[in-house]
């Protein structure tokens, strides 16, 4: 007699102890990702996730070009100040647009300041100013007064080609480029208002206000003020990446700190692993040789349900982690129906082999049926919920399939296998008695 | 054998009671709407130690901003020290307020100057405007109606051998009573109902469904056999048969949720332990609901219709 039962059982143990390994490491030649390489949310890793609503009573007004251009606007001030990390969605229905931005090591732990710069329209504007219409000083010496807008302006944003940071005598400074068409208008002012002042406002808010000394033709202007190297960074990455169509309000915010995510991480893990162990305890006390099996074959949906999120780029979040636990406790549900049929079998009198063909025929649709309402509520759950949720959803359908793999493929191969080996004959394996009762 | 169709009227009592003590508990308690559903600012800072009185801080922001802010000392686990534990501030505005980012920022300035917050204590920040919190609290409703209706159709479709659309209002009536039992426990426990509620509920739903549709299941493979006629026997012998399935699925499942529950309970993990305590109940339920509710309700139900053929032959 052949004995290729045993190959083909240690074939498939090949292949789950293949998933626990590339779960563990990963193969980056073929593109698969481990555990390590997961990505994860930012109520794990922590970070800023918020909702900008436009600052105007007519919603009605904005268009979603307006909303897309100003999602660009926001991707650009981001990438300004180093941030490539993020997702930033519009939601034209709603006229909305969320921003998820995952902490990042050296990141400000201040959620409030990142927040504050997205929203800001950075309008920027050169106006002529009036030397009565000020609002107290810039300094101590009571020497530059701090103006206010006077709407009349000389050049503005969207005449600004390139904004730069520079140094001028030692101090930061953001060295701007304007178009040709804001260098005429620009010459044009500088000519007509020599030692007069021109004041730079961004959103209003005064910047710097020098004096005119010269005809400035080549459209080149710096701007000095009371930044720093970072400040002056930041400010012409503001400029560059454009002025929003509207201002942005954060209505929503939920920042979480990286710390407070870890911790909650690690438990999740530890809390993971004990329950794993109690399945597999349980599993094989209680149904014995198919129970060992089915547990074996858990240890694939999880490792398998891991690397396929992984190197699907999936987002790990913390209800993801109860989805895969949950998982597991469900996962093993095919087996429980599979063991007792099997076990119900054999006391009816029937042969093994018979009995394992009965357990997973019948188990089939029990299974299918089920797991099709579960999958009903995961695709409620993704298409109504909100980012976190989302996770859960998306970790619950993957767990669904994998678990259909795992206990009617890969349980099914290895019951059918392990019960022709010579060993496995005793019908006390099975949780059956040792002759059949009549 | 259990005798779960005669003695059905005692295992309807135990449902009514439980659900009507979480009812009650709602009643007294109401609702701990979270601030993703109401509207509100939730405001955690890590504070250098734990010798620092909320009550001060309270009465310190009220006057500032002249709103209902509730300050609370929390702790949780430390990932990078064993031994410690990190030291929270909780603040929280809500009753359709919230902190406006100025007002935030000025709550950092008056952490850091009058109670000792260090110049980049970490923080987290959660604030949603009254308005988005309707609106989410509204689709979350309306996501638990539509599985609800979407497995009823189901349900329905699959199992119209036995009478589907009775099974699938049965199966519903099942699901709506662990819905309540569940709510019952956000009640009673002050759980806040936030987006991981509408999760538990929807996770519970299907798996509730799940365990009633294998027996509706054994109930049709059965149906065809020796037990035709017999509705009571049919239904009695399904339900023993699937009994230790049911328990034992359960069991894996309750075993699970259980592990995370103590886990994030030992730790203080808020949001971990407000996700599994009710689905730990919720899943004591579903399998509660299936044999005791669904399955005996089924049964009368076509008692009644097997009767009233009868009649109407004779």
């Amino acid at each position: 007699m052949s004995r290729s039962y045993i190959w083909k059982f240690c074939a498939i143990l090949l292949i789950i102890g293949l998933f626990c390994y590339l779960a563990l490491a990963g193969l980056s030649a073929l593109g698969i990702k481990g555990v390590n390489e997961m990505r994860t949310g930012i109520d794990i890793r922590g970070g800023i996730s918020t909702t900008l609503y436009p600052d105007t009573d007519d919603l009605n007004s904005i268009t979603t070009q307006q909303l897309e251009s100003a999602v660009t606007i926001i991707e650009n001030r981001l990438n300004g100040k180093g941030v490539y990390d993020m997702n930033i969605a519009p939601d034209s229905e709603n006229k909305r647009i969320v921003v998820e931005i995952p902490y990042t090591a050296g990141q400000d732990t201040n959620p409030q300041k990142v927040i504050d710069e997205l929203g800001k329209t950075a309008y920027l504007t050169f106006q002529e100013v009036d030397e009565e219409l000020f609002e107290g000083y810039m300094d101590a010496t009571n020497t530059r007064k701090k103006y206010l807008p006077t709407g009349k302006i000389v050049v503005q944003g969207t005449e600004i080609a390139d904004a730069q940071i520079g140094a001028v005598e030692g101090r930061p400074v953001v060295t701007l480029d304007m178009t040709s068409e804001g260098a005429q208008k620009f010459a044009e002012a500088t000519a007509r208002m020599r030692q007069q002042k021109i004041a730079i406002f961004l959103d209003d808010v005064l910047i710097t206000a020098p004096e005119v000394n010269d005809t400035i033709t080549d459209g080149q202007a710096y701007i000095t003020g009371s930044f720093d190297a970072k400040g002056a960074a930041d400010l012409a990455a503001t400029i560059r990446s454009g002025a929003l169509p509207f201002k942005l309000i954060p209505k929503e915010i939920n920042s979480i700190t990286p710390t407070l995510g870890e911790s909650a991480l690690k438990i999740s893990i530890q809390a993971g692993i004990i329950a794993f162990i109690l399945i597999f305890l349980f599993m094989t006390i209680y149904y014995r040789l198919p129970g060992l099996m089915a547990a074996i074959a858990l240890l694939f949906l999880v490792t398998s349900l891991l690397v396929v999120m992984a190197t699907a780029g999936i987002t790990l979040t913390l209800p993801g982690i109860a989805g895969i636990i949950l998982t597991m406790g469900m996962g093993v549900d095919a087996n429980v129906i599979i063991n007792e049929r099997i076990k119900e079998e054999l006391t009816a009198g029937k042969t093994l082999k018979a009995s394992i063909e009965g357990g997973f025929k019948r188990a089939f649709t029990s299974f299918s049926d089920g797991n099709v309402t579960t999958l009903i509520t995961a695709v409620v759950l993704y298409v109504m919920g909100t980012g976190v949720i989302k996770g859960f959803a998306v970790t619950l359908t993957y767990g669904i399939v994998l678990s259909f793999i795992s206990s009617v493929v890969m349980s099914k191969a290895l019951i059918v296998n392990v019960s022709k080996m010579k060993f496995s004959k005793d019908r006390r394996l099975y949780g059956a008695a040792k002759e059949v009762l009549e | 054998m259990i005798d779960f169709i005669s003695n059905r009227r005692i295992f309807f009592i135990i449902s009514i009671v439980v659900i009507a003590a979480g009812l009650l508990a709602a009643i007294i308690n109401g609702f701990q709407w979270d601030i993703q559903f109401e509207g509100g600012t939730i405001l955690s800072i890590v504070m250098p130690d734990d010798t620092f009185e909320p009550n001060d801080i309270e009465s310190r922001l009220r006057d500032e901003f002249n709103k209902s802010i509730v300050a609370q000392k929390a702790q949780t686990y430390n990932p990078d020290d064993e031994a410690g534990s990190i030291n929270l501030l909780t603040l929280r505005v809500s009753k359709n307020e919230t902190l406006t980012d100025a007002e935030l920022n000025k709550a950092y300035e008056i952490l850091r100057t009058e109670f000792n917050v260090s110049e980049n204590a970490e923080s987290q920040v959660q604030s949603v405007e009254p308005f988005i919190g309707v609106e989410m609290r509204n689709k979350a409703i309306l996501a638990i109606i539509i599985s609800l209706l979407l497995i009823t159709v189901y349900v329905w479709l699959r199992y119209s051998k036995i009478n589907g659309l009775a099974a699938a209002v049965f199966a519903i009536v099942a699901l709506i009573h662990d819905v309540l039992v569940m709510i019952g426990v956000y009640a009673l426990f002050k759980i806040p109902i936030n987006e991981s509620f509408v999760a538990a509920i929807l996770t519970i739903i299907g798996y509730s469904v799940n365990d009633t549709i294998i027996i509706y299941d054994r109930i049709r493979e059965n149906s065809g056999k020796k037990y035709k006629g017999d509705l009571k026997e049919l239904a009695n012998k399904s339900l023993n048969q699937s009994l230790s399935r049911s328990i034992n699925t359960s069991l894996t499942t309750i075993m699970c949720v259980t592990v995370v529950y103590v886990f994030a309970a030992i730790n203080n993990i808020a949001s971990l332990k407000e996700f599994t305590l009710p689905l730990i109940i919720g899943l004591i339920s579903g399998t509660y609901s299936t044999l005791f509710t669904a399955i005996p309700l089924w049964h009368m139900w076509q008692e009644r219709k097997a009767y009233k053929t009868a009649k109407s032959k004779a």
